[in-house]
Parts: C-alpha cells; structure tokens; sequence
C-alpha cells in the first residue's frame, strides 16, 4: 500500500487547485486522473476562460489545462494519469487501478475532485448512433479532430449549448436547429441518425448533441458513505460540507463540479481551500481561501433544475440494460419509490453506467408520479467499483 | 456476416478538423491501418479507436443484446459502454479509451460478443 498526505481523484480544475494548494502546503499529494492527461473538461473546451487570475483568465479552456498540468508537474505532485479511483475503503483508503496493474493508497485526507457527467433525458430515437452527449462531441472536435456529424441538432439552452453550437460551427458542421430541451423531439432512423422531429418539424441531421446542464458525479465520495443534501439549483443531491468543504466522512473532502460548482474559478477556489485545509497549511491562508471563494460563488446555470420527462412517448430510458421509460413507470405504480426500488424491480441503473444516464429521468419520474419530493430522492447506494476495471487487477491486492 | 450488419459508411467526405482558429493546423501524425469487419482504415497513431471508425464515417459499434438495436459512441470518455467492440478477439472493449494499434482487427459486436469473433 502506498502513503500520502493527501490523495486528489480527479485531474480538472478543482483537482489541480487543490493538489497545487496542498503540495503548496508542504503535504505529500499524489492527484490520481483517469484522463491520458490532466485539465478535466478543459482539456476539450475551445471557448474563454473566465474568471481566472490575470495569466490564465480569457484562455481557451485547452491552455488553461496545459498550464495546470505544467504547474502540478513543477510542484512536485506524484501524478497517475489514466488511473482509475474505483474504489473508496475504511481508513481512507483508494483502490487504484492502471491498466493491467493496480494497486491502494493510504492518505490521511483524501480530495474527491471527480466532475460532472452531461446530463442527459431519453427522447424516441435517443439510443441510435449519432446521438452523443456535450462531451463526446468536444473530445471529438477538439482533441481527436474529428467531426461526429456534418448536419447537427443542439439541445440545451445557456451558455453550454452555446458553446457546443459554436464550437460545431466553427470546426465546419451545420447547426441545422437548436431546442432547449427533450420535449417534442425525436430521432429516427435506420441504423443511425437520419432525420430529426421538434414539435413535428422534420429536419434532415445526422447529429443530435445533448446539453443539458452536468450532472455532479461524487461516486467515489458516496462509497465513503458521506451525508448528502439536496441542491435545489444543481437539481441533485451533493455531498454535505463545512466551511472547508470536508464531508461528513472525516478526511473526505469534495470540491468542484462533484459538488456542485458550477465555473471553472468557483471549482479552483473550492480546491485550493479544500487543499490547504487537508495539508494543515496555516489558519491565515485558508481564512482567504475562504473569503476568495465567496466571491464566486454561482447560484445556477439555469439549465439544471430536475426536468420532466415526456411520460406518454414509447421509449428506451435505461440505455445500459435496455429498460423502457413504460417498465419504470409500472414499477412506481407498483410502488416504486426510491432509485433503489426502481433498480431492483427493472434494473436501470444496474448497467455498467451505474445509472449516471438514466438518473435525472428516474428522479424525475419519482417526483411526478409518485410524488416523492425531489430532496427526498437520494442517490443510488454506490459501491466499488466505480468504473469497469479487469478482475485480474483485483488479483494483485494485498490482503 | 448478413449484408445489413457492419461497417455501414453514411457520413461521408472528409470528417477530419483540418484546421481551426484556437487549435491551429492538425498536427502531422503516423498513420496506421486498423481492420474494422476486414475493411482497412486508416487512423491517426495513439488516437481512440471510436475516433479513426468516425473520422471513416462509421458510427456503428454494436447492436445490443435484447433486441439488435445499433448503438454508436455516446459519452465519449468509457462510461456508458455503447461503442463497445470486438477488438484482436476480445469481446467488449470501449472503443472511445482504446487507441489504436496498426494491424488492429476490429469487429462489429453483435449482443454480448464472444471471444472467436475477432479471431476467426
């Protein structure tokens, strides 16, 4: 078993902030990143970055992430690039897995930085190829260089859908339409995305991107079993913090996206503060990390309130185990009330995917048809592993 | 293998961000060759095998297991398994995390796959 001071899941924003702040510090941090490398949802956003300190602020997000990755590589952080964090034990202790080879570290604090994953609502015709999330399409355009499709629907409204629509645009794509939401759209095709319907509007599209709003993804967090609370703004459940983001679990701490943020400088300020408090820096320098995050503090992004979802349309809802948006409305007129009742009785969310897909719309249906209050509907028991990783890593534990 | 199965190319022309104004002119690469159901594509070294199979206008990875519906890249960062594929005859491998490798043999997955397909 490896050691640390601190131990950061998570190579974003926040991760880096707060790996930064806690070798700052004087801790010995090891920022473990499932990505080939670091800057999280930077290292595939083209657009300005703002809010940032004067050297970094207006940088599209790709040179935001290069210079992250330089500075943590100058701090003397130990970095494990595309490791996976799948599982969170007693004592603070992380599975870790690289490829063929896995291993455990030991820290006293642990930092989940994880992010967000784009939330997504099932539509008809939603499974087809050439329907992809907000993120996909970026990878794609940006880092792989390639585009998903010539002809392009966005979904989504707010300055996320905006940027997809552009970033689209401007690498040679038609933008044949944009709609704010799932209702009323349709897909169809053969084999792939061929045609698209808004509100009985038939456009020819070989792409349908969705952006509507991210989802925070703390799994890692939830493993440890932290108390959660529900975000009316980010329309989830988010791990509980004090006022240095330490989670109920003591030593775990969450900060950026996974908890909710909702900008790239409220997520490095959420890092930095959580870094300096888990390394012990001096109680000066997290008074102003405090005071520097206040500032940035954001109340929405407008587009992430739990939505509603197109009850009386025949559809997939579960992508993973092919579950239909009618088999989980029987089973909550059977008596469904949790996202855990709706597992066992259909299996969405059973899937490897770990129902981070079909989640919002599994909420959501709670809420409108069982009435079950959306603060009430807590998340999905999370257990290792978080991702899949090969059983023979598991051979290679100790123990 | 039916006609209707495999590699079906429907976005056509040249799917590559040649240029771009904040990331500038595509970088020169070694180009390999991967095998996608015996068809040989080409793809740029070390980029995800989901990304040379869209680049050739092929976006279907899989049909599912249920009832043989088609499913292409989704999530694009190995979390939601629709680009799954047999790859050098292992079943099930995300192809949106998987880089490429010259000579790689690459196979529409039918269901769940099997261990031959890749290797027949």
């Amino acid at each position: 078993m490896k050691q640390a001071d601190v131990v950061v899941v998570g190579g974003g924003p926040a991760g880096c902030a707060a790996a930064l702040a806690a070798a700052g510090a004087g801790a010995r941090v090891v920022l473990v990143d499932e990505q080939p490398d670091l800057g999280g949802h930077l290292r595939w956003r083209v657009a300005p970055t703002h809010g940032l300190e004067p050297d970094l602020d207006g940088q599209p997000g790709v040179r935001v992430a290069a210079a992250l990755a330089e500075r943590v590589a100058a701090a003397g952080v130990e970095v494990a690039r595309g490791s996976v964090a799948w599982g969170f034990f007693e004592d603070n202790v992380v599975g870790v897995v690289e490829g063929e080879t896995a291993y455990t570290l030991r820290a006293a604090s642990v930092i989940v930085a994880t992010g967000s994953t784009d939330r997504v609502l099932p539509f008809p015709g939603w499974t087809l190829p050439g329907v992809m999330t907000a993120r996909a399409a970026q990878l794609f355009l940006h880092v792989h260089r390639v585009l998903p499709g010539r002809r392009v629907v966005v979904v989504g409204d707010g300055p996320d859908a905006d940027e997809v629509a552009n970033a689209f645009a401007v690498a040679g794509a038609e933008v044949v339409a944009r709609v704010p939401g799932v209702a009323g759209l349709q897909a169809g095709g053969d084999r792939e995305v061929e045609e698209v319907e808004v509100d009985g509007q038939s456009y020819a599209a070989d792409t349908v991107v969705l952006t509507l709003g991210r989802l925070p993804d703390p799994e890692l967090a939830l493993q440890a079993r932290v108390e959660t609370v529900f975000d009316a703004a980010v329309g989830a459940h988010v791990p509980r913090r004090d006022e240095h983001l330490a989670t109920s679990q003591p030593g775990v701490y969450v900060v950026g996206e996974a908890a909710g943020a909702v900008s790239v400088a409220e997520a490095m300020a959420e890092g930095r503060l959580a870094g300096l408090a888990a390394a012990g820096a001096p109680e000066a320098d997290i008074a102003a990390a405090r005071e520097a995050l206040q500032g940035l503090r954001t109340a929405t992004s407008g587009n992430r309130a739990l939505p509603v979802v197109n009850a009386d349309v025949p559809m997939c809802l579960c992508r993973c185990e092919e579950v239909t948006l009618a088999a989980v409305r029987q089973a909550i007129a059977e008596g469904a009330t949790t996202l855990d009742d709706v597992k066992r009785r259909t299996r969405a969310g059973m899937g490897i995917c770990q129902g981070i897909f079909c989640l919002p719309a599994v909420a959501a249906l709670l809420r409108d048809e069982a009435g079950v209050p959306a603060e009430e509907i807590v998340p999905m028991t999370a257990r290792p592993p978080a991702r899949a990783i090969p059983l023979s890593a598991l051979t290679m534990l100790e123990e | 293998m039916p006609a209707d199965e495999g590699a079906v190319e429907s976005v056509s022309g040249d799917l590559r961000v040649r240029q771009h104004p904040v990331l500038g002119d595509l970088p020169p690469t070694t180009e390999v060759t991967i095998y996608v159901d015996d068809r040989p594509i080409p793809a740029r070294a070390g980029e995800p095998i989901a990304a040379a199979l869209l680049a050739a206008g092929i976006r279907v990875c899989r049909t599912m297991p249920n009832r043989g519906r088609p499913r292409g890249p989704f999530c694009g960062v190995g979390r939601c398994t629709d680009c799954l594929m047999t790859v050098d005859g292992e079943p099930s491998v995300r192809t949106c995390v998987t880089p490429v490798r010259d000579g790689q043999r690459i196979v529409t997955q039918r269901g769940l796959g099997s261990w031959e397909e890749g290797t027949a």
